[in-house]
């Protein structure tokens, strides 16, 4: 324990981000975990999970959603933070939201590094 | 100034919208300012048949095919412009063979997925990139994939109905439950009014207001019917052409209150 007080000593900042960072890293999966619950409970586990984010399914989500998507349609791909900076609303919400898409088989998520990246599909991504 | 996108639609066909994206097209560019108008009516193109252009070798359907840049559509046609201090103006063509329309009506959901994906990244390949001050999108009536695509990538819609009944109806809907949905800034512009009801400034007034409130949206302009728009059979652009006639008045008043809404 002295030890690893001491390898700390001058960085407490850092530390404290870390222990953030990876507090959000939880959320998120608890997120996923309790959405994931919820659908096992609707009966529709183990069926497809991809489907398509077209204009007309993006009509039909729910609003809350449909900002989102719509957000990152506009954006390609992006971080739950960056959505966030478009439609105003906080990172977590945001966070939450599209993972709930990501349940719903619309959009693709991908760790690099400490970030989430979501996506709707690799091949419209980056190179335009 | 961030470049501005632009989508025509109506609920029925027939309304002007191709007219209007023209002359809204040419209005700009006499502006001095640099436009492209592209051609969203996948089910009858017609920008092809109205400036006789030989095409480019690639169509607006190649590009949301994936099949090549939107600059090998693109056609120049500034020079159809006889002033001075034009702005660019460019084509992209739909293409108008009976089989790449039914082709294109056998698109999936997949497929008009990704053709959305590449609708919304001309803002940057247009706007940003080549640096265009509109992009204007002339669009199939209704509800069709390529029309609703369409309105989701621009930043202003502008539907344009007549006075029927059933395009008034349809019109009202499609706003409420359609345009709504996806809170675009969005415009009425009416079409073919019979003269007598616009002939004096209150009447038209009062026509203007009736529609606002049915519609709950702003109504840019009501345009009466012109003989001489209908006896040009789509051959002539008026803001080119005629700047002074009263109909390329109409368009440039609309361009002004595009900027206002």
């Amino acid at each position: 324990m002295v030890t690893l007080y001491k390898s700390l000593q001058g960085k407490p900042i850092r530390v404290l981000e870390r222990i953030a960072d990876s507090l959000n890293q939880l959320n998120e999966k608890v997120d996923v975990l309790i959405e994931l619950q919820k659908h096992s409970r609707g009966g529709i586990a183990g069926e497809s999970l991809t489907d398509v984010l077209d204009v007309m399914t993006l009509l039909s989500l729910p609003d809350h959603l449909r900002k989102t998507a719509i957000t990152l349609c506009n954006l390609g791909q992006a971080t739950a933070e960056e959505i966030a900076e478009q439609t105003t609303r906080a990172r977590a919400v945001e966070s939450g939201y599209l993972n709930q898409l990501v349940l719903m088989g619309y959009l693709k998520k991908e760790r690099r590094g400490r970030k989430a990246y979501f996506y709707v599909e690799k091949e419209d991504t980056g190179e335009k | 100034m961030m470049g501005k996108i632009i989508a025509f639609h109506s609920y029925k066909g027939g309304t002007g919208k191709t007219l209007l994206s023209i002359n809204l097209a040419a209005t700009y560019a006499r502006k001095g300012k640099n436009v492209c108008l592209l051609d969203l009516d996948f089910r009858a193109p017609s920008l092809q048949a109205r400036f006789k252009a030989e095409g480019s070798g690639y169509w607006l359907n190649d590009y949301l095919n994936g099949v090549c840049e939107i600059k090998k559509v693109l056609i120049d046609l500034s020079h159809l412009f006889s002033g001075n201090g034009n702005g660019k103006f460019l084509v992209g063509l739909a293409n108008p063979s009976t089989e790449a329309i039914r082709e294109m009506t056998a698109k999936d959901r997949k497929w008009e997925m990704r053709a959305l994906g590449r609708l919304l990244s001309l803002r940057n390949s247009l706007l940003n990139d080549m640096h265009l001050d509109y992009l204007i999108f002339d669009t199939s009536p209704g509800l069709q994939y390529s029309s609703i695509n369409a309105i989701v990538a621009a930043d202003v819609a502008l539907v344009v109905t007549s006075l029927d009944t059933s395009d008034i109806k349809g019109t009202q809907r499609m706003t409420s439950e359609l345009y709504d949905l996806f809170e675009k800034k969005t415009g009425i512009v009416v079409n073919k009014v019979l003269a007598d009801i616009l002939s004096s400034t209150a009447g038209k007034e009062n026509f203007s207001e009736h529609f606002h409130n049915t519609h709950n949206l702003p109504v840019l302009d009501t345009i009466p019917c012109f003989c001489d728009v209908l006896r040009a059979g789509g051959t002539c652009i008026f803001a080119e052409e005629k700047p002074e006639h009263a109909f390329a008045k109409t368009v440039e008043r609309i361009a002004q209150k595009i900027e206002k809404l």
